[in-house]
């Protein structure tokens, strides 16, 4: 098993709710790897006129 | 007895005014766990080095373990005693792995813990900190796998809950070292031991903490008392070894024929510092519409409400305020009631349906 550091950023659409979008970050993070530690670090307000946020994640991954 | 179950959470590595250094939260989590009557937190808020205390109003859980049981995983079940074993990191030096191993001796000597047996892995961790850790400190291990194994050796001898010493960079001179110790940074060694813990708890799933090795450093004369715990003595493994001493079990659910202490679905609040509400616990406390109590509490990042305009979600100035909601939460207050102005209550208006 190998750990990486990553750093990434993920578009959040209006149509994924607040309530859903953990599982949302998780399953975008589980394509990269099994996830050790993360968290949303940042968040740009409606980076286009859908209302669509843009989230900075940190994230320890393993593979 | 009356209790308002509610998870404390004091992000590692972000530099929080309150909780950022050497168990600095310790207090705060004695006041919140007395309102509740029933707090969950984890190490980061109780290890102050040496200094630790237990509580019976508070569950000492691993930070993975705690998001796992906000998203309601697992429960935790009380026990009177752990049987705890060691690992170190084989880069720990022979003078420093036996200041630790009497450390070990006298906590169970003075303090009556069951500590009963220690491993040394057969690789070194290799500690990585990432090198921009100024706003959020991060890294990782190189050697994850001699980490795990040897915590299973630990398992299979009969122990309960483990206790990690990872050996870390001597950087004692580093600026970031410097700025922490000071009171104005972020403690830029907190990232890495998260990630360690987090893989015991991960793929042991057994209650763990985290004390990092390091060699004596210089004095600093412009110490911060918040960090000032960190100071005493050679080694910060009392204060894991306390806190792990009664930690609770690790229940995962569903669970038949189990005795629960804490079921994940007893849980009625989150307390957060304001700016960190991206952390899987707290969104996992948003998906059950759990209270969360965002406290001001100056810290590195900048994840507000203003982007989840969560209603339930109560911002306050201080611990103190935390601790007004949280009793007038466990006692079935109406928090309007306390506020003014207090607004008349309002009229619906409805319509019925014409079912002829």
């Amino acid at each position: 098993m190998k750990l990486s550091s990553v750093d990434f950023y993920l578009n959040w659409p209006v149509s994924i709710k607040l309530k859903n979008l953990r599982k949302f970050i998780i399953a975008n993070l589980e394509k990269k790897g099994d996830v050790i530690r993360w968290s949303i670090v940042d968040i740009q307000d409606s980076i286009d006129s859908f209302g669509t946020k843009k989230l900075k994640i940190k994230a320890v991954l393993a593979n | 007895m009356e209790i308002s179950p509610t998870v404390f959470i004091v992000p590692t590595g972000i530099g929080c005014e309150v909780g950022g250094f050497a168990g600095d939260a310790l207090p705060t989590a004695k006041l919140l766990a007395s309102a509740s009557g029933c707090l969950i937190t984890h190490p980061n808020v109780m290890n102050g080095g040496t200094l630790s205390e237990k509580d019976k109003n508070i569950f000492y859980v691993e930070g993975y373990s705690l998001d796992r049981l906000a998203k309601g995983e697992i429960a935790l079940k009380k026990v009177k005693q752990q049987k705890i074993g060691i690992i170190f990191d084989s880069a720990i030096e022979s003078e420093i792995l036996v200041r630790h191993l009497q450390v070990a001796d006298a906590c169970v000597s003075t303090l009556g813990i069951n500590v009963h047996s220690y491993v040394v892995t057969k690789k070194p961790l290799n500690i990585v900190i990432d090198s921009d850790s100024s706003k959020m400190s991060g890294g990782i291990i190189e050697n994850p796998d001699t980490l795990i194994d040897a915590g299973k050796c630990l398992l299979e001898k009969g122990v309960t809950a483990i206790a990690i010493v990872a050996k870390f960079p001597d950087d004692s001179d580093s600026s970031e070292t410097n700025i922490y110790r000071e009171g104005k940074g972020v403690d830029p060694i907190s990232g890495v031991e998260a990630v360690i813990s987090h893989l015991i708890s991960k793929f042991l799933k057994v209650p763990c903490a985290h004390a990092p090795a390091l060699n004596p450093i210089e004095l600093n004369e412009n110490l911060d008392p918040r960090a000032a715990a960190e100071e005493i003595g050679y080694t910060f493994l009392p204060s894991v070894l306390i806190g792990l001493s009664n930690a609770p079990n690790i229940v995962e659910l569903p669970a038949e024929n189990e005795l629960i202490s804490l079921h994940p679905d007893q849980i009625e609040s989150i307390v957060v510092p304001n700016g960190a509400l991206g952390g899987e616990a707290v969104l996992a406390g948003i998906e059950k519409g759990l209270n969360i109590i965002s406290v001001k509490n100056q810290n590195t990042l900048k994840v507000t409400n203003e982007f989840y305009e969560y209603p339930n979600l109560f911002e306050v100035d201080n611990y103190l305020e935390a601790a007004g909601i949280i009793i007038a939460i466990k006692k079935g207050i109406n928090l309007k009631s306390i506020k003014r102005p207090l607004k008349k209550i309002q009229e619906c208006s409805y319509q019925i349906n014409n079912m002829e």
